[in-house]
């Protein structure tokens, strides 16, 4: 079973595989610390966190790492082309296995309404709502059981952004927890959660 | 040696030199007098004090005198690297000594050892500049080295993050900044290397041919050194760079702001 457990100031979430959940609330209040909490870039005073099961700790966190993608608020991959980028997390010894979902590029990019040539460009001249689709296959080639998305169609115009919904719920078994503010965004997801509910608003 | 020996009262006319900077730093009004002043008076006290101990140790020629004064000298280009970087000093220190340690030793003693081959080259004599002139240039070499990597880690940390977050292991993730880092600390000795000779005649060559030298066995000196620097430099600030880093990061992976004076940005 997959399940993702967190305690934010007497806050506790579950997930459930494939399941989409969004969390809402006003700026500040930890939605995006929750996520990068998951991935080990905050670490919770107190409360633990467990994912598929197993509690976060230091030593997890590397092998959980590989079981789950991240799309950050405005995304920065580096320097270099688009392909480059795309390219690089199957150098990493954990990915080099799943060097050969390179080949579902192309499909990708035509879903996401992205032009072939925009793996020749650099990625200093995509404009946000690119860089934000581009981020976003870089996730979903690496294959993983959980999508954590930050605000992922913020810089989106309404094609793009439904693009984005039809693929995530073509992908059944894909577990998304993302962070939104977008109406549209909130429809599509299965769970709703609002973290100004929880008692402490205050980032952890 | 058939150098010509420079008398008090002939140094004393070279200090005269001074009046013309000087006089154009109070002509233009730069704000940089008493920076100047102090700044010659500090290369005066200092030299004096070197010549003197220098004197000594050449003179006593001790091995175990001669390689404290080179741990002194690592000392204090460890200490005065720390604070040119502005970072903490407790976190670098102790692995940047090491590396200093190494990119000196190493290319110092393939030097006399191998390239020199002559009982006489363990002299003080020989191995006090050689060191010295090694160390130098590791010192410069770290201050870029590890500024360059410590800055853009902070600079671009959501692509390291991200690195992280795509399942790179801190080697990894880290490796592209590794390699900046050390482009950018290398890059100005290999353009020495490139231009020397052309632009100014180095010091180590300057040092021979004064002391009585012909002009070939100096530049075979030269050529030596500039090898032993390369690779002096090259060994310090890997070992620089990966000494540091265990310090530097968390087990989770990320950096540990403590390491910058300023703290966050």
């Amino acid at each position: 079973m997959i399940a993702g457990q967190n305690i934010l100031s007497g806050f506790s979430l579950r997930l459930f595989p494939g399941q989409k959940t969004t969390l809402i609330g006003r700026s500040g209040c930890g939605k995006s610390t929750l996520l990068r909490s998951l991935l080990g870039f905050v670490v919770p005073e107190a409360g633990t966190i467990r994912v598929f099961g197993m509690e976060l700790s230091s030593h997890l966190v590397w092998k959980l790492r590989t079981r789950m993608a991240y799309v950050a608020q405005e995304p920065e991959m580096g320097v270099g082309n688009v392909h480059d980028l795309l390219v690089r997390p199957f150098t990493f010894k954990s990915n080099r296995r799943l060097h050969e979902n390179m080949n579902c590029v192309p499909e990708l990019l035509e879903r996401l309404h992205l032009p072939e040539s925009i793996l020749g460009k650099d990625v200093s001249a995509l404009s946000g709502g690119e860089k934000q689709r581009i981020a976003l296959i870089s996730g979903l080639l690496l294959d993983r059981e959980i999508l954590l998305l930050d605000e992922a169609s913020s810089a989106l115009d309404q094609a793009a952004k439904l693009a984005v919904i039809d693929l995530l719920r073509a992908s059944e078994a894909l577990t998304v927890l993302s962070v939104s503010h977008d109406q549209e965004w909130i429809g599509f997801s299965d769970n709703l959660v609002d973290l100004s509910k929880s008692q402490n608003c205050a980032a952890a | 040696m058939n150098i010509i020996d420079i008398s008090p009262w002939h140094l004393a006319a070279g200090y005269l030199l001074l009046a013309i900077p000087l006089g154009i730093i109070l002509w233009q009004r730069l704000p940089m007098l008493g920076q100047t002043l102090r700044a010659v008076a500090r290369m005066t006290l200092q030299l004096l004090f070197v010549g003197f101990y220098l004197q000594f140790i050449f003179e006593l020629n001790d091995p175990f005198l001669t390689g404290a004064w080179i741990l002194i000298m690592i000392g204090v280009a460890d200490i005065s690297i720390v604070s040119g970087c502005r970072l903490r000093m407790n976190r670098l220190a102790g692995g940047l000594f090491l590396a200093l340690l190494a990119g000196t030793i190493i290319p110092l003693l393939i030097f006399v050892l191998l390239v020199l081959q002559d009982k006489g080259a363990l002299n003080a004599q020989y191995v006090v500049p050689i060191s010295g002139m090694i160390l130098g240039n590791c010192l410069q070499a770290d201050i870029i080295g590890i500024r360059t990597f410590y800055e853009s880690l902070q600079k671009n940390e959501k692509a390291y993050l991200l690195s992280l977050a795509q399942g790179a292991s801190l080697k990894e993730a880290l490796h592209p900044f590794v390699r900046d880092a050390c482009q950018t600390a290398l890059t100005p000795t290999v353009a020495t290397i490139s231009t020397i000779g052309l632009v100014s005649l180095p010091g180590m060559m300057t040092g021979v041919i004064l002391g009585g030298g012909n002009p070939m066995t100096a530049i075979k000196y030269q050529i030596a050194i500039m090898i032993a620097i390369f690779a002096g430099t090259a060994i310090t600030v890997i070992l620089a760079i990966r000494l540091t880093t265990f310090k530097n990061f968390t087990t989770w992976g990320t950096l540990d702001r403590g390491i910058f004076e300023t703290g966050r940005s």
